[in-house]
């Protein structure tokens, strides 16, 4: 029954971003963390704060969620902060004490760092609530298609992805069963040190993968017999079709990339006062 | 004519590397296009051997395989050969890659380079023909096994085979699931003329077939349709393999006297009783055998569950509750059998018996909520177990496992020790600790006698290299070395043969009488239910349908059935001698129904 909760962050539900085509969520989420990094002063920092709100709407995400995966990097986030407030250099010293300084550059770079990988997160956690990881293997295979021209196998990659989620749920009720019976013949998983909880596991991990052998080989069996050669000529019944919606979103992402670009180069004569204040090193 | 003749295997010999008896020595068999062949043998008997030769995933040793007359051995018409001939195994999980099921049926096309369009409209033909159309978008880790395994079929299916092979496929299903199966094959020969394989090692549907043929060995020793098949009795025994309940049934009326031919169909038998009786002028009567119901407040419970409930990942926009209100009781000494479909609650129910799951209020977080005001107390469920409280948090429940030994659903799956001595000691070590290295060795070899294995044999085996049966019984001593009060099992004779089956439940009552107080069994054959328990359980959706004395409780045929469930072949027989006009109603074990026809039989002619 665990695997109801362990399968990925996939949230199902209909929106508007659940029914895009996983290979735009894929490029756009590419575009905007390279757009981020572009985006050297606040307004265009703005813009892709903007077109990130616009996509948490379009896909009717939970916040409840989006906050968890931000708990997720809130270590990260406060580590990188006081790394960069005390060691960022300056012109501008803002307070002194025995060996700490803090300059003004410091503050403005921290704040955008961490607003950067705020968003960062936001954005992916965003892909990955919305599109299923059947969708994402299938998008990421045709992504990755010019690479068989270099001879990477990328289906046999996407194959193996695909048949890795198939069998995550089947492996969890087998790890569940397994523990139900070792427990029942009193084995204790939750007493001891370090090191006898990780012996206590053998009884658990050596039936486990005696039972995945045994399935790879029951599934290996069964693809032969399905006429699998391993040979890249096959055809490929899922085909990912692009629709108004994702016209829509990329011309969302262009006038994004457009308006980066240009804020980043007119931000300072449209609001010259704030010159001398934000523009980060 | 040579010609119709899809397989054609001539003196076919294979040795698995690094084993010294061969799988199949010798086999020469053929299978005519639109024939419905089945394929009985005990496990072992290289059934599934041939079944991998035939389409060269195994390469015979000796002899000629032909499959359209193409040589399997020749490298060059494997790929042919796999699309012509579809295999499905045995494990419904093991055979699907996607987690669509759409993506999954789409697999085998794929492979041989359909086109896009041709492959949708496969996807629908394949669903259709399994009846599962409505699944397309389904994800198989939440079918049932039935309907998994029927996605299988259709992942065959898609590639348009002339010839479909199902190796085992109905093992482990539960007798719903099994139905399900056997209706798509049957009607894939019926009405697609298509070649179908069938290895089993149900006799009930082997003999739906048009011809049969038995391994034992390595080799085809009988040949012929299913009722000469079954004709042979004594020398299936001997090979291995039962008759069926029903057989068993029409030769003990034989010797009490009365002419039927005997036949597998039970209504076929039925009307061959009511011929018999007929000819003596009967033609109606009247017998109930059914025991009164004894006095159950008087009795002693070994086991009180009231009021249970459980859910599964509450909060959650999963949670399903697989228990809803359970009353049970178990009595002392019993052998109590709980029967139920996959889905029924029938694991979360007994997991709770030795607190796998706690209840609430064992749990050490658990505070009693404050009640309020006018609105009434919910009700929290209780247990317990011999002498053990289940709500109490101070229970010693290492105690409550010890005493209550949990045999799970193919055990043999957890064996994880070196060797059988140290894994079947492993309980013991957990529960009692500071025992002697004597003490041990003895307990082991007690209780590894028990389960009719020889210590000085297995003990120092790794149990991986045991046969299917010995690690099943490794498994079982492993749980009772700690001389259990209780002995749940799960699906005791899942996946054994006919014989193997017997033999686990001759086991069970070897230990019921001289092992363990109590035994419990969870189980779907209704027939095992009906010969082995003293009482029994139904659980339907998560609660107790009905409990009772299985004379008693198989009464309730049509409403068992109505619940996704078998029932005896015992009534199966009964109900159409009903219609008949002879009526014997409260007898479930074949003995007790074939004596009571008989009585029917004599009582007439005395009077």
């Amino acid at each position: 029954m665990l695997n109801d909760v362990a399968f990925g962050q996939f949230y199902p539900v209909g929106s508007f971003a659940h029914s895009l085509d996983p290979r735009t969520k894929l490029l756009a989420l590419t575009a905007f963390i390279v757009l981020l990094f572009v985006a050297d002063n606040f307004l265009s920092l703005a813009a892709c704060a903007l077109v990130l709100i616009a996509a948490i709407i379009a896909s009717k995400a939970p916040f409840g969620r989006l906050i968890r995966a931000l708990k997720g990097i809130l270590f990260l986030l406060a580590f990188t902060a006081v790394l960069n407030i005390f060691l960022h250099g300056g012109e501008v010293l803002l307070f002194s004490w025995k060996f700490i300084r803090i300059y003004r550059e410091g503050l403005v770079f921290t704040g955008y760092l961490i607003l950067r990988l705020f968003f960062l997160v936001t954005a992916s956690t965003l892909l990955t609530l919305t599109t299923s990881p059947q969708d994402l293997t299938a998008g990421l295979e045709s992504l990755l298609k010019p690479l068989t021209y270099i001879k990477f196998p990328v289906h046999a990659l996407a194959l193996i992805m695909s048949i890795a989620l198939r069998f995550i749920p089947t492996l969890i009720d087998e790890t569940n069963r397994i523990i139900a019976a070792q427990k029942a013949r009193g084995a204790d998983f939750e007493s001891g040190n370090l090191f006898k909880r990780i012996k206590a596991m053998i009884p658990i991990l050596i039936p486990l993968l005696v039972s995945a052998f045994r399935r790879a080989e029951e599934l290996g069996d069964a693809m032969d017999a399905r006429c699998y050669t391993g040979s890249g000529k096959r055809t490929r019944y899922k085909k990912l079709v692009l629709g108004w919606r994702d016209i829509i979103a990329a011309l969302l992402f262009a006038a994004l990339i457009a308006g980066v670009v240009l804020l980043n180069i007119y931000c300072f004569s449209i609001v010259p006062a704030a010159a001398a204040w934000i523009k980060p090193v | 004519m040579a010609q119709d003749n899809v397989i054609e295997c001539k003196n076919v010999r294979f040795t698995y590397p690094g084993q010294e008896t061969a799988a199949l020595c010798g086999v020469t068999f053929s299978v005519a296009r639109g024939e419905f062949l089945s394929v009985i043998g005990h496990n072992g008997s290289g059934k599934s051997t041939l079944a991998r030769l035939l389409n060269g995933l195994l390469e015979a040793d000796e002899g000629k395989i032909s499959v359209f007359g193409m040589d399997v051995s020749e490298g060059k018409n494997a790929q042919e050969i796999r699309k012509r001939v579809g295999i499905v195994f045995q494990n419904p999980d093991n055979q699907a890659v996607a987690s669509i099921v759409e993506d999954d049926v789409a697999f085998g096309p794929e492979n041989i380079g359909i086109e896009r369009e041709e492959i949708g409209k496969r996807i629908e033909w394949a669903l259709a023909a399994v009846g599962m159309e409505k699944f397309r978008r389904a994800t198989p880790s939440r079918l049932s096994g039935g309907q998994k395994q029927r996605i299988a079929v259709a992942g065959v299916l898609a590639v348009k085979p002339e010839v479909l092979i199902l190796d085992e496929s109905t093992a482990m299903l539960d007798p719903k699931g099994r139905r399900e199966v056997i209706d798509v094959v049957r009607r894939l020969n019926r009405e697609e003329g298509m070649t179908i394989v069938l290895i089993t090692h149900f006799m009930e549907e082997a003999l739906l077939a048009d011809r049969t043929i038995v391994l034992n060995r390595g080799e085809i020793v009988l040949s012929g349709t299913p009722e000469e098949i079954f004709e042979n009795g004594d020398a299936l025994e001997t090979f291995n393999l039962c008759l069926p309940e029903i057989s068993g049934i029409a030769a003990r009326l034989r010797e009490g006297g009365l002419a039927v031919e005997g036949s597998l169909d039970p209504a076929k038998l039925a009307e061959q009783i009511y011929a018999e009786f007929s000819r003596k002028g009967i033609k109606s009567a009247r017998l109930d055998l059914t025991p009164p119901p004894k006095a159950e407040a008087a009795r002693e419970w070994d086991v009180d569950i009231r009021d249970l409930t459980y859910t599964y990942s509450v909060k959650s926009p999963f949670a399903a509750q697989a228990l809803k209100g359970v009353d049970l009781h178990i009595g002392e000494g019993e052998f109590f059998g709980i029967i139920g479909h996959t889905g029924s609650g029938k694991s979360t129910l007994i997991q709770h018996l030795n607190a796998l799951i706690k209840l609430p209020q064992a749990e050490k977080k658990y505070r009693k909520k404050k009640v309020k005001k006018g609105v009434p107390p919910p009700v929290m469920p209780s247990i317990r177990v011999g002498r053990f409280d289940l709500t109490d948090k101070k229970t010693d429940f290492s105690a409550l496992r010890a005493s209550v030994g949990m045999v799970f659903q193919y055990p043999e799956y957890q064996l994880f020790a070196e060797t059988v001595a140290k894994d079947v000691a492993f309980g013991l070590k957990n529960f009692s600790r500071g025992l002697s290295e004597e003490e041990t060795k003895a307990a082991v070899k007690r209780s590894l006698g028990m389960v009719g294995l020889d210590y000085d044999e297995v003990a120092e085996k790794s149990p991986f290299d045991l046969s299917g049966g010995q690690k099943r019984r490794v498994a079982i001593a492993g749980v009772i070395v700690t001389k259990p009060e209780i002995l749940v099992l799960d699906e005791p004779a899942a996946g054994l043969d006919p014989k193997g089956k017997k033999e686990i439940m001759e086991l069970l009552h070897k230990l019921h009488r001289e092992w363990c107080k109590t035994v419990v069994i969870v189980s779907h054959d209704m027939d095992e239910v009906a010969e082995n328990c003293t009482r029994a359980a139904v659980l339907s959706d998560g609660k107790i349908y009905a409990c009772d004395a299985p004379a008693r409780l198989f009464g309730k045929g049509e409403e068992l059935l109505s619940l996704g469930l078998d029932v005896p072949i015992t009534l199966k027989i009964a109900s159409r001698l009903g219609e008949l006009g002879i009526s014997l109603t409260g007898c479930c074990t074949s003995r007790a129904f074939s004596d009571g026809i008989l009585a029917l039989y004599r009582g007439e002619e005395d009077a």
